[in-house]
């Protein structure tokens, strides 16, 4: 009986359990499916998943998720948030009490082992690269599903992670499978689930995204070889290409590096997928043909992207990147790398051609275009042109031929950068100033161009910081904030001159611990150790837009903050790479500062400081002048302690035989300054202080002038011109021009702007005399004066100026010309000699 | 067909020649071996182009051109980019203390220079480097202007006044400098008043545009048609007045109003016609049809598809040349050949347009 009993109980509960087995399969409930909803700012992005409640015993509800049940017949919204430089979305996860907390910042010593394991992280990519390692996990109908990929891959990323310290984390770098689902976690949130979905149903879209997500080194390419902008059109991009060429092209690995970085660049400019395909076509059978110069095939994907990444891609008369134009440099301008930097000399430099047509207007290269198949390198090769044309025709023969290279800007002009080996030079330069038309970051200057390269050439130490960055970026979103926060700091104390990951980390810590003195501190030591030691023009900028307007506030000691303000200059050798610009850096420094006096004891600081600097010495005052003429008017007395400071500061310049050429350089920057601002005093002041220190430098003796009556009004004047002055080291000798010893200064009066003379007061004008520097002065152009009281309104006075050998004499007795500022222009865009001398004879009107 | 024409060429080339190409080492070597004969410099990418190393693989490896310039001092001279040291020694050990001409765009290249190193001319353009057989019809042509060159500068050396005046413009017109010691210092101006070389030395287009922008149309025509019957500039150089008349006049300005377009057409048709196959004739051609006939210049289809990119000829190559191909290749004229060429006899004259405009 008992047997009986217990054979029956048994099979009841045989039964019971198969029925409470089976049941969910013929009797299906909404139990099992919970929704997280994941509210990224206005919008809302949800995700359903199984929940397999694994979480519970570390789950703290932070009261901010909402969970409700999915209603079964609608399709929810399952989009992964798509990543974004600035911002650091979360997803809707269980929040960890242990991982809510902002680390304490870490001394150096603390970061020895982290940093140790990372060195021999990048050893590991370096070996690991030459393996190539693979895993097509995900199938090509996988992609259809791209937040399923995402959300199973998040888990298994987390739970590999451990603890999430820095030996977990770390470790889990090391092994390539970890790398390679960071990847594809990555690369869904850069393009978004929604873009990815978009990708894969394209015709090849799941194929390809199978073929990259497959294989690492692609996907580290893809991710880590520079700005990532507009992923999702990269990879539309990608498809076009890897539907055009198939798979087996695409393995080919110059093929692929010329698809993936064209992909890349295109999406980035926000160019047409036509354009992309025949940028894509050109190089890839430029490169199948042999035609390329041998370089391109040792270049990485960063710097390919200069060269696939040219700009002006469409075709078209005009356009210097168009595949035709492209492909007559490549094969009419073949040259080995080094020859390229001066290729310009094959053009003849005209303002205009033979018909008098300006190089600016649509006349100029017009009837020419059929002649030359509307090729442009091959129209201003025949007709000649400016600075623009040449410095286009060097680069784009060098970008044809696969070496990268990029037009920039300078003041007025056009110049090009190309690189000869790893060293990137000038071409057609003539000023220090440099915007490029090719950057990473948005940052267009020479000093950023040197850092991207250096950065790039420490290529495995930067990809370990790089792969660092992304899974700090994954923790965000999974709201591990501790193990983000280390991972950001060991990255950028791996490598300091990464600067997208030092503005990321500073973007971070601005959201999550804004008051955090100490850890910002340690960002501007970070960033003084690291990017400080070469780059100073980035470490300067870090400072100033990411670092000083938020550690400023928490420094309550303004002599400390001061320290740390002038500190910076003196922790600088030189310019660096290049000069640059410190007036933003400075700018930034004493926007912190509240008071006046503040802002006079941080005056006082940094020209104790940079003073003493011979390079930095002329720019500080440029800045400190242009700064007080932007004071409002009322700040009268602030304006004349400011002036004060300077004017003393310039008087404690050296004045020994030794020191004479960089006190003569400082003053030089200087009054061009204070002519620039229109600043009479300061730009008087200056030259008389130049004078006294420097006289050796002046002449002896003037020039014979037989002048006008009248006094020569124009001695305590300020003069400037038209000219864009590169090297300011001569320009006291300007204030000498309005001298009786005489000076020089370039001359330059074609246009609206010419050469011009501030008086001290409005007077009545007896006569003009200019000394050129030319003894015998062509005759083939009047020279015109005009004259007006408030530098604005100009009106010409008759007669035209006599030129007569040297001397151009304006002779204005009786013309009832009368005026504050006087200019002096002339019809044509010729060269022009400099003048020696320039006085203006007259008499001050009273009050 | 085409192939077969070239290899006749070719052959006729070797059976015209009477002595073979003295091969030199190095381009010093070249210089003092060559004499009165050309050398021609086999110039490449030796590390760093492929399209230079298969034109070695064809042109030398074969052995496809020394052959053919008997005569000529033949000299292979590799360019190398970012040198090794090895590769430095090299380059150091074939210039000597020497240095290649100037005025070379692209290589791989042929060029010809004299026993001074000037540059002759230079095959160098895609098309015509594209194969041996090509290559060698257009620097047959260098070679033969070479030796005209030489015969031009033996009787420059030999004729006195007017007659020496007419070989130094041929000269001129063919961008030969003529070597020092030809033309004395005191004969110098009395030659250049006697052949108008002086107003061709002078001559800066940009001061013709600078005279015409203040005068009047009728000053304008006058200025411009006594520059053109003051003679000694070449035919650029005319081609070059032209336009700057022409965009005077088409451009207005000033109180004047832009000439009538039958005015136009006679300058761009007369500019056209004193040299249709160079830059400027195509500048007039092209000025034609868009300032004259209103209409624009059309471009070919735009290609799109993979290897189709670019403007490329048969072998891929894209085109780079402008009637011209050779550099250096025009043929010499006589040097009493060189009258100024006249208009169409159909083409209307500033006669015609008396009146209109002025």
């Amino acid at each position: 009986m008992t047997v009986r009993l217990i054979k029956l109980l048994t099979a009841s509960f045989l039964f019971f359990c198969l029925g409470v087995a089976l049941f969910p399969v013929f009797f299906p409930t909404k139990v099992e499916k919970k929704v997280t909803t994941i509210h990224s700012g206005s919008s809302i992005v949800r995700d359903t998943q199984v929940d397999d409640w694994s979480h519970d015993d570390e789950t703290v509800d932070d009261g901010d998720a909402t969970w409700e049940e999915e209603p079964e017949d609608t399709q929810p919204d399952r989009r992964v948030v798509r990543q974004d430089d600035e911002r650091f979305d979360e997803e809707d996860v269980p929040l960890d009490a242990k991982q809510n907390v902002v680390p304490k910042a870490r001394v150096q010593a603390q970061f020895v082992s982290a940093l140790g394991e990372m060195r021999r992280l990048a050893v590991t990519l370096e070996k690991q690269e030459a393996e190539n390692f693979t895993n097509d996990e995900f199938k090509a109908a996988d992609w259809a599903d791209p937040e399923k990929i995402y959300f199973t891959l998040a888990d298994r990323v987390i739970s590999k992670l451990g603890k999430l310290d820095d030996a977990t984390v770390l470790s889990f770098l090391q092994k390539p499978e970890n790398r390679l689902d960071l990847a594809r976690v990555t690369l869904i949130r850069k393009a978004g689930s929604q873009g990815i979905r978009s990708v894969a149903t394209r015709p090849k879209g799941k194929e390809m995204l199978a073929a990259l997500t497959s294989d690492l080194n692609w996907m580290s390419n893809l991710l880590h070889s520079g700005p990532t902008k507009n992923m999702e059109q990269a990879l539309s991009y990608l498809e076009t290409i890897y539907g055009k060429v198939g798979e087996e092209e695409l393995k080919v690995p110059a093929t692929r590096r010329i698809a993936t970085t064209t992909a890349l660049e295109f999406a980035r400019e926000g160019w047409s997928e036509h354009d992309m395909f025949n940028r894509f076509t050109y190089y890839n059978d430029s490169w199948k043909e042999g035609k390329l110069n041998a370089h391109f095939d040792k270049l990485q994907y960063w710097e390919t992207r200069f060269v696939t990444g040219c700009k002006q891609p469409s075709d078209g008369a005009g356009n210097w990147g168009s595949p035709r134009n492209l492909a007559w440099h490549r094969d009419n301008v073949r040259l080995p790398m080094e020859q390229y930097l001066g290729a310009e000399g094959q053009l003849e430099y005209r303002l205009r051609n033979v018909a008098g047509d300006s190089v600016f207007s649509a006349e100029y290269l017009a009837p020419i275009w059929k002649h030359v198949n509307f090729t442009t390198g091959w129209a201003y090769r025949e007709i000649g042109g400016v600075c623009g044309a040449l410095s286009h025709y060097a680069t784009f023969s060098a970008l044809a031929a696969g070496l990268p290279a990029s037009t920039m800007g300078e003041p007025g002009h056009c110049a090009y950068a190309m690189r000869i080996g790893n060293e990137w030079r000038r071409g057609n330069s003539i000023y220090w100033q440099h915007s490029l038309h090719k950057t990473f970051w948005g940052e267009p200057e020479w000093g950023y161009l040197h850092l991207t390269q250096k950065l790039y050439e420490e290529r495995f130490k930067t990809l370990a910081a790089d792969q660092l960055v992304s899974l700090a970026d994954f923790l965000t979103a999974r709201r591990k904030m501790k193990a983000a926060f280390s991972s950001y700091e060991i990255a950028v104390k791996t490598q300091p001159n990464n600067w997208p990951a030092l503005k990321r980390y500073a973007a971070y810590l601005k959201l999550k611990a804004p008051d955090d003195k100490d850890k910002w501190m340690t960002l501007h030591d970070t960033v003084m150790d690291g990017m400080g030691k070469e780059h100073y023009h980035a470490a300067a900028t870090m400072q100033a837009r990411y670092v000083y307007p938020n550690l400023a506030p928490l420094v309550k000691d303004r002599a400390k903050l001061n320290k740390m303000y002038s500190g910076l200059f003196a922790h600088f050798k030189d310019w660096g790479a290049n000069r640059w610009d410190i007036a933003p850096i400075l700018d930034a420094q004493i926007a912190t500062c509240q008071t006046d006096d503040e802002k006079k004891s941080y005056l006082r600081e940094v020209l104790r400081v940079l003073m003493k600097r011979p390079d930095y010495s002329g720019a500080v005052l440029t800045w400190g002048l242009g700064y007080i003429s932007q004071l409002p008017e009322g700040d009268g007395k602030i304006q004349e302690e400011f002036t004060n400071m300077l004017v003393q500061a310039m008087s404690r310049t050296g004045s020994s035989s030794k020191q004479l050429d960089e006190t003569w350089a400082t003053l030089g920057e200087a009054i061009h300054a204070a002519a620039k601002n229109k600043e009479r005093r300061t730009f008087q002041a200056i030259g008389r202080l130049a004078y006294n220190k420097c006289k050796k430098k002046f002449n002896k003796k003037g020039p014979r002038v037989k002048g006008f009556s009248g006094r020569v009004v124009s001695a305590t004047a300020w003069i400037d011109t038209a000219t864009t002055i590169g090297d300011m080291s001569n320009c006291c000798l300007h204030w000498g021009v309005l001298q009786r010893f005489g000076g020089f200064m370039p001359g330059k009066f074609e246009g609206k702007a010419g050469l011009t003379v501030g008086l001290e007061k409005k007077c009545d004008l007896v006569g003009v005399v200019c000394i050129s520097q030319e003894k015998k002065l062509k005759n083939d152009r009047p020279f015109y004066l005009e004259v007006s009281d408030d530098g604005q309104n100009w009106y010409r006075v008759r007669p035209n100026g006599v030129i007569n050998g040297g001397e151009i004499r304006f002779n204005l007795k009786g013309s009832g010309a009368a005026g504050k500022f006087v200019r002096m222009l002339r019809e044509g865009d010729k060269y022009e000699p400099g003048i020696t001398g320039f006085y203006v004879y007259g008499k001050p009107q009273k009050n | 067909m085409i192939k077969k024409i070239f290899t006749m060429m070719a052959l006729g080339l070797l059976l015209a020649s009477p002595t073979l190409a003295a091969k030199a080492s190095t381009y010093p070597d070249a210089l003092a071996k060559t004499g009165k004969n050309p050398i021609v410099i086999f110039i490449y990418g030796a590390n760093y182009d492929k399209v230079s190393e298969r034109t070695y693989d064809a042109f030398i490896k074969k052995n496809k051109i020394a052959p053919y310039v008997r005569q000529c001092t033949f000299l292979e001279m590799p360019l190398y980019q970012m040198p090794s040291d090895r590769e430095k020694k090299d380059m150091e050990k074939r210039l000597g203390n020497k240095k290649l001409p100037h005025g070379i765009r692209c290589y791989p290249c042929l060029a010809v220079v004299d026993s001074k190193g000037n540059l002759r001319g230079a095959v160098q353009s895609p098309e015509e480097m594209k194969a041996p057989e090509v290559a060698l019809v257009a620097l047959k042509k260098l070679v033969d202007n070479f030796y005209a060159q030489e015969k031009l500068i033996e009787k420059a050396k030999k004729a006195k006044g007017e007659k020496k005046a007419a070989f130094l413009l041929a000269a001129s017109d063919i961008d030969l400098n003529m070597p020092s010691g030809v033309v004395g210092k005191d004969e110098r101006k009395a030659l250049d008043d006697a052949s108008g070389l002086g107003n061709r030395l002078a001559f800066d287009p940009l001061t013709v545009v600078e005279a015409l922008q203040t005068k009047d149309y009728a000053s304008a025509n006058s200025y411009v048609r006594t520059m053109m019957a003051e003679g000694g500039y070449s035919k650029l150089q005319r081609q070059m007045i032209m336009a700057a008349y022409a965009g005077h006049l088409r451009r207005g300005g000033e109180g004047r109003t832009p000439a009538s377009k039958e005015r136009l057409r006679a300058l761009y048709t007369e500019m056209r016609n004193i040299d249709p196959d160079s830059t400027y004739g195509a500048y007039a051609e092209g000025a034609l049809v868009i300032w004259v006939e209103g209409g624009k210049l059309t471009d070919d289809p735009i290609p799109t598809e993979i290897n189709r990119v670019g403007n490329t000829s048969d072998d891929g190559n894209s085109s780079g040349s402008s009637g011209k191909t050779a550099m250096g290749s025009t043929s010499i004229p006589a040097a009493d050949d060189d009258e100024p060429a006249s208009p169409d006899s159909d083409a209307p004259s500033d006669a015609d347009f008396e009146g209109d405009d002025f």
